[in-house]
This record gives C-alpha cells, sequence and structure tokens, in this order.
C-alpha cells in the first residue's frame, strides 16, 4: 500500500514537473471529449430515429417473403421500390408469429406508389358539369350529388356554366395577347375558330339541346388549350387500417375521421396533403409566415423572394376557379383592400401577392378570410373520392376509387418529409392496385390463351419462323360478323356502384389476401435480436417462407446513416488516438532520456527494475486518468447542457433523424465507460516501450553521464 | 444464239450483283401511300383482336378488345372485352384528343401516344388507320432479304409538329407485295424501342371502299428496351358493317358498362 502512495506520489510530482506531460494530456482531454460528446450525439440520433421509423411505418420488426428477389427497403432504395414476392398465406404466417413470445402484434402491410393527374381546370370543371348533367338525367357519376333535387341540380349546372364561360372569357384574354406577339403565326386557326364558337351566346343558348355533345366540343377542343395539369407521385402504404392506428400510436388524425372499420378509404399524410394538394398560392402564403415567425425576412431571403415572384406570376389558378359572380366580388375586394381602381383581377392579384416583410401578416389574414372562401383550397377535400392509378405487378394500369376520410401525421414528425411523405390506404384497395392474380382470375386467361391457341415464336428464331421457306404472307381474309353486345356486362360499374363503396370487410377478409410485408410490435423491444432468431426460427421450422429483419435492416440506406456515422466517428477517434499513441511514445521517450540519471541513482540505491516499470506505466496511467476523466467530465457538462437546450433541427429532414423539432441528447453511460478503457489502454500501449528502456538504466551510465 | 443465251446470263448476273439503285423520296412515298391506302376503309371497320404480352417473370397479360374505326372521319375507339376485370375499359381517340375510360372508377383521363395499351407493349397507333405519308418523312436505305422475301429498306423520320409514339422507323417493305414484314421503332435518341414482325396480311373485299381493305393477320411485337418482352397480336374477326352514328362519343363508351 505504501509503496502505491509512493509511486502515485512520485508520478503527481512528475506530471506537474514536465510540460511535454500537459500536451500529452491535452490529446487525451480532447479524444475522450470528443468520443463521450460525438459519441452520446450518434446514440442520441440512433434512439431518436429508432423512434421515427419504428412509429411510423416499421415497427419494431419487418416480416417479408423470403422469395423476394430484392432486400426489404421501406424507404424506397436507390432503384425504387424494391421487388418483393407476394405473401400469401398472412393468416397462417399471423397465427404463427403471434405464438411467439414476445410478439405483440403482426400488421399487415404493402406499399407502393402512383401517379394523380388532377387534369386541368377546365378539364376538372367540365368533368362536374358532365356529372351535373348525368345526375340531372337519373345517371349518378358522382357520389356526392346524391339527394339533390332538380332544382338544385339545375342551379348547380347554371353556376358551373356559368363558371365554365368565364375561363373561356380568360382564355379569349390568354390568345389575344399570344395574337399580339405571335402575329397569328403559330396559332392553330381551329383553336381560334373553336374559341370564337365557344365565346358565342348561340353556342350556350343550344347547349342543352345537346348537352353531352357540347361538353364534348368543350373537353376536346377547348380544355387542351388550357395546359395546368398537374401530375403527384402519391406514395401510399395499404395495410389494416384498424390495426395499423392502435400499434403506431403516434398517429393522429388531423382533418376528417378515422376510415371506419372494415371499410375502404384513404387517409392522406397530412404534409403531403398541404404540399401537394394545396392551392399553390396559399401554400407560399404558409411557407412565408413560417420563415418569418423563424426570424427569416423576404428583404434578405432569396428563397422567400423566389415565393412571393411565384404568388405574383402564377394567379391563374385562382382566376380560373371562378365564375363571373366570384370574379367580379374578388375584384371589388381588392380594389377596396389595395385601394386601387385597377378592374382586372390578375393584376390586382398580382399586386396583392406582392407581399413584404411589413405587409404579409396582413395579407395572409385577408386571404384566409376573404379570398379562400371563393376557391377550392385544395385539390382534393376530406369526402372526396380520390382516382389512384397504379402499375400492377404485371405492367398494366389499374385504377380504383377510394374515399379520402381525413388526413394524419405522427406526433411529433409533421414536418418530416420522410414520415409525412406516405398516405394510408385499406388493404383491399391496395391489393386492386397491386393486381395479384388469384386462381380464379388466372384461369380465366389462360382459358383464353387456350382458346386462341396462338403459338409461340421466340425473338432469335421469328425472322426464319415467320419468313423463311413456307411461309406465304399475303391471304384472302372472310368478312365476319362481330357481335360483342353480350361481351359488356357491366360488372366494372357494378362494382364501384355496389361493392367497393357499401362493403364492410370481415377481419378474414382483409387479412386473407396478399400482402408484402407486415410490422411486427414487440413487447421487449430489448430482445429484438433474439426475436428476429426467433421468427426466423419458426419460419423455417413451419414453412412460412419469410424472413425477419430488424427495423434498422428494413429502413435501407437510411437505417445504415448511423452506422455510416459510428464508422466514421470510429475512424475519427483511432486518427486522433494515433497520433496521441505515436506524441505519447515519443514524449515519453524523452522523459525517460532526461530521467536517466534519476533512475539510475534509484537503481544504485536498490530500486529494482519491476519498481521502475511500474513507476513509469503509473505516470502515464495518473495522466491518462487525470486528463481523460477532465475530457468526460467537459463532455458530459456539454452533453448535459445540449439536453437542457435542445438542438433545433436545422430543416424539415433533419425532423425525422431527430423525431421532433429538437433533438434532446442523452449521456450514455456505456460511452463513459468505453472512453476510459481506450485511454487506459492508449496511455499504457503508448507508455510500454519507453519503460521497458527505463527499467535498462544502469546505475554505472547514471553515473557516467553526470561526469 | 448460244452466245446470246450467255451474253443474257452475264447481264442478268451483273445486274443482280449491282448494288441496289436508290429509290427518289417519290418513289417511296409513293409506296406509303399505297400502304395507307390498302388499309384505310373510307368507311367503319371494327375488329376482334386477341393480345398477348409475355414477360419475364411475370404472369401473362391477355386481353380480347374490340377496335372500332371510322376513317372518314379519323375517329378509333378501342373497347376492351376480356377478361372480366378489363371489362369495358377503353380508349377514344377524338381530334388530337387520347382518352382512357375505366368503369371501375367511372374516370376518363388523358393520355398520350407513348402510353402503353392494355399492359401491353403496343401504342394507339398499332391500331388505328395507317398515316405513314401524313406522319412521316420516307428516305431510302436499300434492299435486303428478310427470311426469303426480298424488302425494300425505308427510314422514316416525323414530320414537324406531329404527335406519334415513335419519332424514328425503320421499315421492311415486301417488294413483290408492298406489305410491311418488319418495322423497328426509335426514339428521337436514336435507341431501338421495339422491333415488330408483320407475318400475314389479309385482304377483305369492302362494300363502302369498293376496294380491298388489308389488315395485318397478326403482329409479333418484340422489346428492345426489355429484351424477355414480347407482344402479339391477333386479328381475330374484321366486321366491315357500319357502325352506330354516335358510336364515337364519351357517352357512347359509358354506355357499354351500365
Amino acid at each position: 500500500m505504501s509503496r502505491l502512495t509512493m509511486l502515485l506520489q512520485i508520478a503527481w510530482r512528475n506530471l506537474l514537473a514536465s510540460p511535454v506531460n500537459l500536451i500529452i494530456g491535452g490529446l487525451i482531454l480532447a479524444g475522450t471529449f470528443l468520443f463521450v460528446v460525438v459519441g452520446g450525439l450518434l446514440d442520441s440520433l440512433n434512439d431518436s430515429m429508432a423512434r421515427s421509423v419504428i412509429g411510423s411505418v416499421a415497427g419494431h420488426i419487418q416480416i417479408y417473403s423470403s422469395k423476394s428477389k430484392d432486400e426489404l427497403s421501406l424507404f424506397g432504395g436507390m432503384g425504387g421500390d424494391p421487388d418483393l414476392s407476394a405473401v400469401t398465406e398472412f393468416p397462417r404466417i399471423k397465427e404463427a408469429l403471434e405464438q411467439v413470445e414476445n410478439v405483440k402484434e403482426v400488421v399487415p402491410m404493402g406499399s407502393s406508389g402512383a401517379l394523380i393527374t388532377a387534369g386541368n381546370i377546365v378539364d376538372v370543371t367540365l368533368e362536374r358539369l358532365r356529372n351535373l348533367f348525368k345526375a340531372r338525367d337519373g345517371q349518378l357519376d358522382d357520389p356526392r350529388l346524391k339527394g339533390l333535387s332538380r332544382e338544385e341540380l339545375d342551379t348547380r349546372i347554371a353556376s358551373t356554366r356559368r363558371h365554365v364561360r368565364q375561363m373561356i372569357k380568360v382564355l379569349e384574354a390568354d390568345q389575344k395577347k399570344a395574337l399580339a406577339i405571335l402575329k397569328n403565326q403559330a396559332i392553330d386557326p381551329d383553336v381560334v375558330a373553336s374559341l370564337a364558337k365557344v365565346s358565342q351566346d348561340a353556342f350556350w343558348d343550344d347547349f342543352d339541346k345537346d348537352a353531352m355533345g357540347s361538353l364534348e366540343f368543350l373537353e376536346n377542343k377547348i380544355a387542351p388549350q388550357v395546359t395546368d395539369a398537374q401530375m403527384m407521385f402519391l406514395r401510399y402504404l395499404g395495410t389494416d387500417l384498424d390495426r395499423f392506428q392502435t400499434s403506431f400510436d403516434r398517429m393522429q388524425i388531423i382533418d376528417g375521421t378515422p376510415v371506419p372499420k372494415g371499410q375502404r378509404g384513404f387517409l392522406l399524410a397530412k404534409l403531403f396533403y398541404e404540399d401537394q394538394m394545396k392551392l399553390k398560392n396559399a401554400r407560399r402564403l404558409d411557407k412565408l409566415r413560417d420563415a418569418k415567425a423563424n426570424g427569416r425576412l423576404i428583404a434578405k431571403d432569396d428563397e422567400l423572394k423566389r415565393f412571393v415572384k411565384e404568388n405574383r406570376s402564377q394567379t391563374r389558378d385562382i382566376v380560373l376557379q371562378m365564375d363571373d359572380l366570384k370574379t367580379a366580388e374578388a375584384t371589388k375586394k381588392l380594389q377596396t383592400f389595395l385601394a386601387s381602381t385597377e378592374p382586372d383581377l390578375t393584376t390586382l392579384l398580382s399586386t396583392f401577392f406582392d407581399t413584404t416583410d411589413e405587409n404579409l401578416e396582413a395579407r395572409h389574414q385577408y386571404f384566409y378570410k376573404e379570398l379562400a372562401p371563393m376557391v377550392e383550397l385544395y385539390k382534393v377535400r376530406v369526402g372526396d373520392t380520390l382516382t389512384i392509378k397504379a402499375f400492377t405487378r404485371g405492367g398494366a394500369i389499374q385504377a380504383v376509387n377510394v374515399r379520402v376520410y381525413g388526413t394524419f401525421s405522427f406526433t411529433g414528425l409533421e414536418k418530416s418529409p420522410l414520415a409525412g411523405g406516405t398516405s394510408l390506404m385499406d388493404l383491399m384497395s391496395f391489393r386492386d392496385l397491386y393486381g395479384y392474380l388469384t386462381a380464379d382470375k388466372a384461369e380465366e386467361l389462360k382459358q383464353l390463351q387456350r382458346d386462341t391457341g396462338a403459338k409461340t415464336v421466340s425473338r432469335e428464331s421469328a425472322e426464319d419462323a415467320l419468313f423463311g421457306e413456307g411461309n406465304t404472307i399475303v391471304a384472302e381474309a372472310t368478312a365476319g360478323i362481330i357481335d360483342e353486345e353480350n361481351s359488356f356486362t357491366g360488372v366494372g360499374r357494378r362494382l364501384r356502384e355496389d361493392d367497393l363503396v357499401k362493403r364492410v370487410y370481415t377481419d378474414s377478409e382483409i387479412n386473407g389476401g396478399v400482402i408484402l410485408n407486415a410490422a411486427v410490435m414487440v413487447k421487449d423491444p430489448t430482445k429484438l435480436t433474439e426475436t428476429i432468431a426467433e421468427i426466423n426460427r419458426v419460419s423455417q421450422e413451419k414453412n412460412l417462407s419469410i424472413k425477419a429483419v430488424s427495423w434498422q435492416q428494413a429502413s435501407g440506406i437510411l437505417g445504415q446513416i448511423i452506422t455510416f456515422f459510428r464508422g466514421v466517428l470510429f475512424l475519427a477517434v483511432l486518427f486522433i488516438f494515433g497520433i496521441a499513441m505515436v506524441i505519447i511514445n515519443n514524449a515519453m521517450m524523452m522523459a525517460t532520456m532526461q530521467r536517466t540519471q534519476t533512475i539510475g541513482t534509484m537503481r544504485a540505491i536498490g530500486a529494482q527494475r519491476s519498481l521502475i516499470l511500474t513507476m513509469v506505466l503509473t505516470e502515464s496511467v495518473v495522466l491518462g486518468v487525470l486528463f481523460g476523466g477532465v475530457g468526460i467530465l467537459l463532455g458530459s457538462g456539454v452533453m448535459a447542457w445540449l439536453h437542457e437546450r435542445g438542438i433545433p433541427a436545422p430543416n424539415d429532414v433533419a425532423y425525422f433523424f431527430f423525431s421532433g423539432p429538437k433533438l434532446l441528447p442523452q449521456l450514455s453511460s456505456g460511452n463513459l465507460v468505453i472512453a476510459l478503457i481506450i485511454i487506459l489502454l492508449v496511455t499504457l500501449i503508448s507508455t510500454l516501450f519507453p519503460a521497458l528502456i527505463a527499467t535498462r538504466v544502469s546505475p554505472l551510465r547514471a553515473m557516467q553521464s553526470d561526469e | 444464239m448460244r452466245s446470246f443465251l450467255v451474253s443474257l446470263m452475264a447481264v442478268i448476273t451483273l445486274f443482280g450483283a449491282t448494288p441496289a439503285i436508290a429509290m427518289e423520296k417519290a418513289e417511296l412515298v409513293k409506296i406509303l401511300t399505297e400502304i395507307d391506302d390498302r388499309q384505310r376503309n373510307g368507311g367503319d371497320y371494327k375488329a376482334l383482336l386477341y393480345l398477348e404480352q409475355k414477360e419475364k417473370d411475370k404472369a401473362d397479360v391477355v386481353r380480347e378488345m374490340v377496335v372500332y374505326r371510322r376513317d372518314a372521319d379519323d375517329k378509333l375507339m378501342l373497347l376492351f372485352a376480356k377478361p372480366k376485370s378489363e371489362e369495358g375499359k377503353g380508349i377514344l381517340r377524338l381530334d388530337k384528343n387520347l382518352w382512357t375510360y375505366d368503369p371501375g372508377t367511372g374516370k376518363w383521363d388523358r393520355t398520350t401516344e407513348r402510353e402503353r395499351v392494355g399492359g401491353t407493349n403496343t401504342r394507339r397507333s398499332d391500331f388505328d388507320e395507317s398515316r405513314l405519308t401524313e406522319e412521316f418523312d420516307p428516305s431510302f436505305v436499300g434492299e435486303e432479304k428478310l427470311g426469303k422475301f426480298e424488302t425494300i429498306v425505308i427510314d422514316l423520320k416525323v414530320k414537324p409538329n406531329i404527335d406519334v409514339a415513335y419519332p424514328v422507323l425503320k421499315l421492311w417493305v415486301d417488294k413483290a407485295s408492298h406489305n410491311i414484314l418488319k418495322r423497328q421503332e426509335f426514339a428521337l435518341s436514336g435507341k431501338l424501342a421495339r422491333t415488330s414482325y408483320y407475318p400475314k396480311w389479309q385482304k377483305l373485299f369492302s362494300e363502302t371502299k369498293k376496294a380491298e381493305l388489308w389488315f395485318p393477320g397478326e403482329i409479333r411485337i418484340f422489346d428492345e428496351i426489355e429484351k424477355s418482352n414480347s407482344t402479339l397480336v391477333l386479328f381475330k374477326t374484321v366486321d366491315l358493317h357500319e357502325l352506330d352514328q354516335n358510336m364515337f362519343t364519351k357517352a357512347w363508351l359509358e354506355s357499354k358498362s351500365r
């Protein structure tokens, strides 16, 4: 004990005696500090991202078909969605998985994407008019018109007709401007003539005599002149909506209601709804206001200046949405608000949207109070039917109608494009879009192939087989009669009207069909690895043909980001301590050389080599523990301060990684222990050689050096 | 006499060995006009078609479709009859507008010339009347043997302001019968997209045309982007009876699903 005290005393005295020790200590301090802080931040990021991924889409574990070509990647991979084989026996799989001890819930899923074409505003308005006429004639195509009396329908027809005429006025004004610029050269005379025809009262006086014919004229001759049709990429997750909402408890309905149990329906991700479906001018006004609230100024920010510029130039969406009465009303309101006598609504709107840091708040308020009620703020409203067209697995285009019940977001991830970019759909509609070939459908196709008996010709042999010897090209045909009347039974329409809208599906119907993957929620998340192994074992044993992966693996590239950063940290720490080891080694060598006399004297008065070795190593350990300890303390202090203050998400994407608007870093005890072990190892290894040199100093040499 | 025959043989051999003499644009236009005219009916036209798409690792796409044409008004309608899941879906060409209809959604959507028809590697133009002279400018490439048939090879480039599925074509036209036997379609970049073969041409007397109407009995399309994909189009029956006056309207197509 007294020997240790003596060694510690020597170490302490030597520590303060040499300035070299301060350099070595500084390096140890910096390395430890870095390890504790960056390691802690990465751990916190990992935990936050785990909360985001697990809570928004993945669950703790994901399962998918082991026959799949690609690995599951819930957020898409480099080449788009992974190619997953369909899981056809979900009920059996679910039953088997629910027997695994740690499994709490299994939620069936499948994700895909579709392009939605909203159609240009003239097409959309003409479609509305067409549906109104049909409803009046007893052919209801739009469920929203159900129950309206003939008088109500007539009123709506008159209003929509006025709206179309107002659009034609806008198009006429556009054409006049174009004619003045292009000097008649580039405008198709047919386009000019068509617009002239529908501008006449005569066209509208006779409209009702052949409403469908008049509509087709407008649809084919006038609507193509407007090219504002927008395409939106809609990403959706088909799932058992009830089970999803109870399992992913961060999900909250923002507008509307959840989809009624067992029914088909759609929930739009709130962020997607705002970003993609809202009137662009309104959305930009919102963004300007948000930016201002965060301290950004229009006067100094290029992005905000661009928003203002776009708002000023892109007012057609608003102008084309108004009929003559609304146009007059909006013009009057804006004239009063802007104290202007300008008669043109487009010019007035452009002036109105010339927002500055000073007038933004007032104009934002005015827009929502006075102008927004006159237009459709969203392309799709809650309660509307959304038509989603997607490519089936076979490559054909399949479309379904789904009712939009509401919008949703995940608590804390409201602004994250990663969590707020995927909407939710019932599994039945998802399966229709996926186009899985059931046994019945496959047999129907096979029968059609058998009836036709077409021979297959390969690409390689095509020219020989089709044009080689024995082939003739020309043949006489006999006129036939095609009686296709009986082929059309109206099955598509019946499905749309009866089956899809009203039907309530049972649990076994929802779970019974194909899925692509499923989220597994566990009772104890610390036993994730064991549970994955157990699921894979059960799959093998019961021949389920599924594969279980962790949420991290299922997240694809996203899940690897933290691992990547952890790798970078490891390399950085390795680099710093590598340099530190070289420096410490050299410094200790120098220190040992300087102390040759002292060590020699100690050896002369009886100190054993082991004592010298222990002495030098103790000095290093004291140095490491002292400066490393200060590094750990400093790092812990910074982490505590960051935890208290929180690190705000620098942008919307970071919301997902931070699992909310702020990252609250936590100090990890594991990191502290690892840091301490690394320090001790580094100092001991780097001191070992100088220490051995010190043990070889002989008393004789010490005395000689004195001479 | 013998020396004359030898001389004649020598001349024939010499001519046979000489490279094909380039054909003038006017001659090519004449051939294309003949191809167009043969396939145009003048009156109404209805055909029952079988479509089959084969793709690697996927189930075959099989469809039965009725093509309605009123060539005098440049109108076209494609209406799917089988399988049940496709029944009543249709494509309607009105002027420059191309519409698709799905009775499952009750929606009409605009579509483009490049859109695939019914999940197969076919386009609207594969079923419409031939408009080669109206849409393309030809140039002579040479002569080539295709199997046992002598063919004239013609390059075609789309004329300005015309919307077609593929802007560059290469045709192999049978020298003897002036029918297209092979057709290659390219993107503007020059990338080959499809190779199609027309091994059977059939002719039928048309009362309205007072002449023969030609149609391809079968078309075999090989995808040049996804090499393992191929499409077969079989013309099962062609019916030249007069069609409903209101047929080429949205209302008529919708009525097929009621």
